[in-house]
């Protein structure tokens, strides 16, 4: 099991910061297909966006590792202080009537959470250059905090959605 | 190809029609990863299932499949398995497709085992037909107009009835662990024999008290054991609700022999008049 204070090599550390980020990425676009599947367009759009920006950021992770040879590091050989990646959605926080803004709070939750993993690392992993590496990545965690921050209040100004079904699906027969 | 990247390979273009919060999709992606981990090749895998919501798994995937009849996922799985020796046969479904209408099979398939793994996902309800008690129901589960008092019935115990009826590997999962899950799927498609997991898998739409499992479900409380005894005295004292190797024993696996005993030609003889 791999624990943040034993990430020696740059490697083994991009690899993790990989996985975090398609983690996030794929769960991401799993829950925008299910929305779909679910006729709620808003929502699905905002799990697609989202999907994207970790793809995004996971590309960025496999520049920052050009020429070098990553290993396949599976999700269940780091020790997470989550039940998967730091920025993967569990599927158990989703339900069918979910608003938008509660999507933008788990995506805030995720991204302290990616945060809190970084700054982890970058206090306890024994080489200097990860610990540099992963304050940066922590640093750009922040960021991403302080912009959902603010697309949920600019969210809250405009309106506060509420979705009331008048036909639930779980009445027993 | 990272362990992610070939997961996705394994999922076929149907997208999932399961609720949004439905344990199953834990499921789906810890065997997709899994699979990956395995280096399992498409066309050697085949995923059987019976009828319920979680029996719609085979359609997700890219692998063989066979959406089955309701409680025939294990004879079917069997058959296969027979007959394609080589093949990796999982069978999966629900706790009503597995443990009521596939109850026997379930009880004979343990007996026999088999090299098959079966996958229940157990959410103590009938889901697909908006939300009756199943086998492992609570008794006072009264939420259902067809048991508005509840069922009054002792739950079925699957590990339990698993364990005395000679399977070989018995263990729990929780769809909240989705890391931990994979593990038991790698382990329980690795084992020689049949391989049981019970998958404690919410169902928030007729069963929305379960999503507080999230925060009831712990680790195992045991070392796994490959003493049926001690298994049995670990799973009296367990009240379910934890996950984890329960038990693994290296019983002989029961296979065709390779040799078959009498040609076609022979058996046909026996038939003419």
């Amino acid at each position: 099991m791999i624990k943040p204070e034993s990430i020696e090599d740059l490697e083994t550390f991009l690899a993790l910061a990989y996985l975090l980020e398609i983690e996030s990425s794929d769960r991401y676009s799993e829950l925008a297909d299910n929305m779909k599947v679910h006729n709620d367009p808003e929502v699905e759009k905002l799990f697609r966006k989202l999907s994207e920006y970790s793809g995004k950021h996971a590309s960025e992770i496999i520049e920052h590792a050009e020429g070098m040879v990553l290993p396949n590091v599976a999700s269940w050989d780091f020790e997470w202080q989550s039940p998967e990646g730091p920025e993967t959605t569990a599927f158990d926080f989703i339900e069918y009537q979910i608003t938008p803004e509660r999507v933008l709070e788990l995506a805030l939750h995720n991204e302290i959470r990616g945060h809190e993993f970084y700054a982890n690392i970058a206090k306890k992993s024994p080489s200097p250059e990860i610990r540099k590496l992963a304050a940066e990545f922590s640093d750009e965690e922040s960021e991403h905090v302080k912009l959902l921050e603010q697309w949920i209040a600019e969210m809250a100004q405009n309106k506060a959605s509420t979705r009331d079904d008048l036909d639930p699906p779980n009445m027993p027969e | 190809m990272t362990n992610l990247a070939k997961a996705k390979t394994y999922k076929s273009e149907v997208k999932p029609i399961w609720c949004p919060g439905c344990g199953d999709f834990a499921v789906l992606s810890a065997l997709t990863k899994a699979f990956a981990f395995l280096d399992l090749a498409q066309q050697d895998l085949a995923v059987i299932s019976g009828i319920g919501c979680s029996s719609r798994l085979p359609a997700y995937l890219s692998s063989y499949g066979f959406h089955g009849i309701h409680g025939r996922a294990l004879p079917i799985a069997s058959g296969l398995k027979l007959a394609r020796p080589e093949l990796t046969v999982i069978a999966s479904g629900g706790d009503g497709d597995g443990f009521s209408i596939g109850g026997n099979h379930f009880l004979h398939a343990c007996r026999r085992n088999l090299d098959i793994t079966y996958i229940v996902m157990d959410n103590e309800v009938y889901g697909m037909t908006k939300g009756q008690a199943s086998p492992t129901t609570q008794p006072d589960w009264a939420s259902s107009k067809l048991t508005p008092h509840g069922t009054g019935v002792r739950p079925f115990q699957p590990a339990a009835i698993a364990l005395a009826s000679g399977a070989s590997f018995i263990a729990r999962g929780f769809s909240g662990d989705p890391n931990g899950m994979t593990k038991l799927i790698i382990a329980a498609i690795q084992h020689p024999g049949f391989s049981f997991i019970q998958v404690l898998s919410p169902c928030p739409t007729f069963r929305p008290e379960q999503k507080l499992w999230k925060h009831q479900v712990e680790p195992f409380p045991h070392e796994p054991t490959d003493d049926p005894v001690k298994a049995a005295t670990h799973l009296y004292t367990d009240d379910g609700m934890s996950s984890g190797l329960i038990f693994q024993s290296n019983y002989p696996v029961w296979s065709q022999p390779d040799v078959a005993e009498a040609s076609i030609k022979q058996f046909e003889e026996e038939f003419i008049v």
